[in-house]
């Protein structure tokens, strides 16, 4: 602010300026640094290690100064801090619940005391995140922490957790990770970005202070995203989760696949948001919203500005007025400013008209906040959204029209609506494929909220009660990956090898059945035209034939399985009850025939068969049940407003079925995806495949809509390539090889896909969930448990409280809920 | 003052679409709260300016020409002369923008201010201030005789009764009268906002307020149990932008009531330069309704200048 100094009174009092922003102390986070050398060390056992001979990464603030450096971990680092988080581990998850609340509750009163120190570090690394934020997340999590045992019963922690962020990642998207990993009793690795590991390390030290024992929480920084790969190639690490930007995650899935770790992903930065104006909002309101969200200098997500037609002259001129005095946005780099300029450039091209707050200066890494009106869709400026103060503003004409915009992206974090329209609301807040749904407000979070991307935004659900069961397996199960080094695998050629080309014989009474697989409700043979042969364990005389199924036929399959599933998530929940009822009673009247296909490759005695058969119609009973007992329902917020969660399906799900227990394992997956929305394309186990393809009869017997539920048989390698590749599939679930785990994991990265993964060997003797299921009741509770909470993904959104004043009849019970 | 509002036809159709999210609106006056930019020059600057924006008030029921003599020569010099020239600020006219009164008292305020050689408007509240329930005919009567008397500004008082009931056709009809009543004199419409329920009604009233031909739309008479409030504000002022849009005419704006400290007013300047722009920053277009307001403000500018904090009688009463 040169010349600031000399602006007189008078100057001031006619141009009525404001004054240059304060420039905040950094003096007490300035002496943390100090007292460390300006060089952090790893939070390794409680305490700082600093190891000799480590490259550095050194970090500088916005002006360029030199903040401080950080060590960059190599190997033996990592297994010294993996060595201290079971330790950790060991001390921590055998403290009680009560003694783990208190520790979080601890860290909330030694925040009080050193508030400054914090804010000004987060300030100083730009990893904004505020004192009373943090506190809000422990406040939260440490109630979780000692209400575990009595409302999560039968989830134990997983162990070590890794929690990797990216770079750009904020403090409070690591810390919403942390916290809750932490409060469920697992010790914590972080592996901090750029921007959050000076925070991170000084919390860490805080977390110690306040009682958390040493090696309960570990902060390892490095020079980028494959510390995290590293750092899970340990075998003592449990489980990878990651947030931040979508292509680090990419990396860092395909860095671990094979490694037997199972990682999530929740890519929270760099989404396409869209901020949709209805004609019925308040206008203004709407535009306030739109100049917070849209302009700050770190931009989480890209938001997209859709405005209702009729609407379109009354936001521009607002947006206009609103904007004028603007000031400019500071850029981080020179090079972004190029790509903005061909941004803007571009949209002039094709003939959009700019709102400025003023018009950018010719170079520099300052620009004004615009809206480059007259964007479309296929605009390259929307499609690759580039950084900087750009707010792309497209019209759209009509209610279902703003859905279709909205839901047209890759993308499903989050979305704005405005309206004070309560129906319309309700109904474009169900219809958005997103995690979040702000309605009359805009990015509102919250530790209690449940947030979990559709598509490419996610897949795992952070926030709230369901974002505690990433952290914790059911206590009766083993994990289902077992630890394993990558094996060097051509992922062009996985699932690639040719089925051995067989004959099947004429149809005569003696020659063996040819079974049909299952697409579209229509029973009919594969595209390809080939069958394989079904022969008992050991080899020997062909049992039967079934068919040869390949990527065609899992196209037609998901073809059939995206058109009927929206009908079928939308249906009541008591109406999906009752055709589950009634497939479990067909699969019942249908016993003997099952039990027979169960039997005939000699592994089940005839008994044990039609016991196979009972308890599976008993498991789709207990799946009927569950339909309209699954529930969403309102949310604690701070703040004022309402919050709703509502289980939404995730859509056409894969599933490549197990070989032991071939038919209570299917109708258990089969139960649990369709219960609650989905539809499925399922694999039969290769070798186990005819309980399954006889269950087609059962199947067509069943008010089920023709193509949610598809079989298709043949090799499970070549299947997995075809679910995999299949863009419109949004979860996997696979039993396999270890090779198929690997390709499945490195592959199903773009799109995101949701893989849940057990590895099975060839011996059987790997635990399958579901043979222990047949034996114990109890047991099968948690596993119920564990399926429905895999499946579910629960959408989110908010409401201001007086948002929907018009409706009121309405509004009453609303409020109440 | 510059071209007046004429008003228009009363837009019953626009005035029904009229929606406002009480939450977006309580969230937005946070915001503006929470700004704080202004030190040292700029603070001193931004506080002369609200001096410059006050309607130094006294409205009681004991008001007696002595006492509004006083506030007359204390408007003509709000802050003391050897402060402002410490700024240079002495030769810059800096007066409060009017003195503002009841209606008896104006003949009074005018003399003050005609003896002491100043062309200070004064203002008068009128229509039956501040309840309004009195009859049409006795309180066109008061304007006139207001304006009579020599006040150059009328600040009326709409029925609430007419408000809260939605007859806004009847209401423009009475807010017409009192403009034709006002003659030249400018017309200021007191909203009560504190007696009006909810922000839809607030901006409603405004609305009509201006398409009735107000000078200026204000909060609040002083007298309610809500006065000026910031969301309330935010409301108004974005009528008053809604009216710009559509018919070119600025109208201006005055929070009244319970505005007593320098930090208040600053946060009040800022609200509209945020909402409304810099043009908006003037007495024209904006006024403070206030009477203990202008103490807080001499200290904080005696502050500024001497380092030191003021006693109260350090610094000439009004």
């Amino acid at each position: 602010m040169a010349g600031s100094a000399t602006k007189t009174v008078y100057d001031i009092f006619q141009s009525m300026e404001y004054g240059p922003a304060a420039v905040s102390s950094t003096v007490t986070a300035q002496a943390w640094l100090d007292h460390h050398s300006r060089s952090l060390g790893l939070f390794i056992d409680g305490k700082f290690v600093r190891p000799a001979d480590r490259q550095s990464r050194s970090l500088t603030d916005s002006k360029g100064a030199n903040v401080c450096s950080t060590v960059c971990a190599v190997e033996d680092d990592v297994s010294l801090c993996a060595s201290s988080a079971v330790n950790g581990y060991k001390a921590w998850s055998g403290m009680t619940c009560y003694s783990r609340a208190k520790v979080l509750l601890r860290l909330v009163s030694s925040l009080g005391q050193h508030t400054k120190c914090v804010l000004e570090l987060c300030e100083l690394c730009e990893a904004s995140c505020s004192p009373s934020t943090l506190v809000r997340l422990l406040q939260y999590y440490s109630s979780w922490a000692q209400l575990r045992d009595t409302l999560i019963t039968n989830w134990t922690p997983l162990g070590v957790v890794a929690v990797v962020v990216s770079d750009d990642c904020s403090l409070y998207s690591l810390i919403l990770k942390v916290l809750p990993a932490l409060a469920m009793g697992n010790s914590v690795i972080v592996v901090p970005g750029r921007s959050t590991a000076a925070p991170a390390l000084l919390l860490a030290q805080l977390f110690v202070g306040a009682g958390l024992p040493a090696g309960a929480l570990n902060v390892l920084t490095g020079s980028d995203i494959m510390l995290g790969a590293t750092v899970a190639q340990d075998p003592r690490i449990s489980y990878i989760t990651y947030c931040g930007n979508k292509q680090d995650g990419v990396k860092l899935c395909k860095a671990t696949a094979g490694m037997g770790v199972p990682i999530s992903v929740s890519p929270c930065i760099g989404a396409t948001c869209s901020f949709i104006i209805f004609e019925s909002a308040d206008i203004d309101s709407a535009v306030d919203g739109v100049i917070e969200a849209a302009f700050k200098k770190k931009k989480e997500v890209h938001w997209v500005l859709c405005v209702q037609e009729s609407a379109l002259d009354s936001v521009v001129a607002r947006l206009s007025l609103r904007m004028s005095g603007m000031k400019c946005v500071g850029l981080s780099s020179e090079a972004d400013r190029v790509l903005v300029d061909a941004a803007v450039q571009e949209a002039q091209q094709q003939g959009a008209k700019l709102v400025q707050s003023c018009t950018a200066a010719p170079s520099g890494a300052l620009y004004p906040p615009t809206v480059l009106c007259g964007a479309a869709p296929s605009s390259s400026f929307v499609v690759n959204p580039c950084p900087g103060p750009l707010l792309p503003l497209m019209t759209f004409r009509s209610n279902t029209e703003a859905v279709t915009l909205g839901n047209h992206s890759p993308h499903g974090l989050a979305a704005s609506i405005w309206t004070e329209d309560l129906t319309l609301a309700l109904e474009t807040a169900k219809s958005l494929s997103v995690g979040s749904v702000w309605v009359n407000s805009h990015s509102v979070s919250d530790p209690c909220l449940p947030v979990s991307g559709h598509k490419d935004s996610g897949t795992c659900t952070d926030g709230g009660q369901e974002g505690l069961y990433q952290f914790l397996r059911p206590s009766c199960c083993s994990c289902p990956l077992p630890r394993s080094s990558p094996v060097s695998l051509d992922y062009t050629k996985f699932g690639t090898a040719a089925s051995p080309a067989i004959i099947v014989p004429d149809e005569s009474a003696s020659s063996p059945k040819s079974y049909l697989q299952f697409v579209g409700g229509k029973a009919c043979k594969a595209e390809s035209g080939c069958s394989v042969a079904v022969q008992p364990p050991g080899g020997g005389s062909v049992l039967a034939y079934c068919p040869d199924g390949g990527r065609k036929d899992v196209r037609n399959a998901v073809e059939a399985a995206s058109k009927v599933q929206p009908g079928w998530m939308k249906k009541s929940p008591s109406a999906r009850a009752q055709s589950l009822y009634s497939l479990a009673k067909n699969l019942e009247s249908k016993k003997k025939d099952m039990a027979a296909s169960l039997s005939i490759q000699g592994t089940l005695s005839a008994e044990e068969a039609e016991n196979e058969v009972d308890i599976s119609s008993a498991r789709l009973s207990d799946w009927a049940a569950y339909c309209d007992k699954l529930q969403g329902g309102s949310l604690p917020m701070p703040q004022s407003g309402s919050a709703l969660s509502i289980p939404e399906a995730l859509g056409v799900v894969g599933l490549v079925l197990p070989d032991k227990n071939p038919l209570l394992s299917m109708v258990t997956l089969l139960g649990a995806a369709i219960a609650t929305g989905n539809a499925v394309i399922m694999v039969p186990s290769q070798k186990n495949p005819l309980a399954a393809l006889a269950f087609i009869q059962v199947l067509q017997a069943s008010d089920l809509p023709a193509g949610l539920v598809n079989i298709i048989s043949g090799s499970r390698d070549q299947l997995t390539v075809a679910l995999a590749n299949h863009s419109v599939l949004k979860a996997i679930w696979y039993w396999g090889s270890a090779e198929g785990c690997q390709y499945l994991q490195y592959s199903c990265t773009c799109p995101l896909k949701t893989l849940r993964l057990f590895c099975q060997t060839d011996d059987g003797q790997r635990v399958n969930l579901y043979t222990a299921i047949s034996v114990n009741k109890k047991k099968k509770k948690c596993n119920v448990n564990a399926n429905l909470r895999a499946h579910v993904v629960p959408g989110l959104f908010v409401i201001g409280a007086n948002a929907l004043s018009d409706v009121t009849s309405v509004t009453r019970s609303f409020r109440v809920v | 003052m510059s071209a007046r509002n004429p008003g228009t036809k009363l837009d019953l159709e626009r005035i029904s679409k009229v929606k406002v999210n009480t939450q977006a609106v309580l969230k937005r006056a946070q915001q503006i709260q929470g700004q704080k930019l202004l030190k040292k020059q700029w603070q001193a600057a931004w506080l002369l300016k609200a001096v410059t924006c006050i309607d130094l008030t006294t409205l009681a029921g004991d008001d007696t020409p002595s006492n509004v003599h006083r506030l007359c020569l204390k408007a003509i010099q709000p802050v003391r002369i050897d402060l402002l020239r410490k700024m240079d600020m002495h030769d810059k006219g800096v007066t409060t923008a009017a003195v503002c009164v009841y209606p008896s008292r104006v003949a009074d305020a005018v003399a003050s201010l005609k003896a002491a050689n100043s062309s200070l408007p004064v203002a008068s509240v009128a229509t039956g201030f501040p309840a309004g329930q009195t009859p049409l005919e006795t309180r066109l009567q008061e304007v006139r005789m207001a304006v009579a008397d020599g006040a150059t500004e009328i600040d009326i008082v709409i029925n609430r009764t007419l408000a809260l009931t939605g007859q806004w056709e009847a209401m423009y009809d009475e807010i017409r009268q009192f403009r034709e009543a006002c003659g030249d004199a400018h017309m200021k419409t007191i909203l009560a906002i504190g007696e009006l329920g909810t922000f839809t009604n607030v901006y409603k009233a405004s609305m009509v307020a201006m398409m009735a031909g107000s000078d200026f739309i204000k909060t609040s008479t002083g007298k309610e149990a809500v006065n000026a409030t910031y969301p309330v504000a935010i409301v108004m002022v974005r009528a008053i932008r809604d009216y710009y849009l559509c018919t070119g005419q600025k109208v201006g704006f005055k929070p009244a009531g319970g505005i007593r400290t320098a930090q208040e007013s600053l946060v009040w300047l800022c609200l509209i330069k945020e909402e409304l722009g810099n043009d908006w920053l003037c007495p024209h277009l904006f006024r403070l309704g206030a009477s203990s307001l202008l103490a807080d403000i001499e200290r904080q500018i005696y502050h500024h200048v001497t380092g030191q904090y003021a006693a109260y009688h350090e610094l000439p009463m009004a």
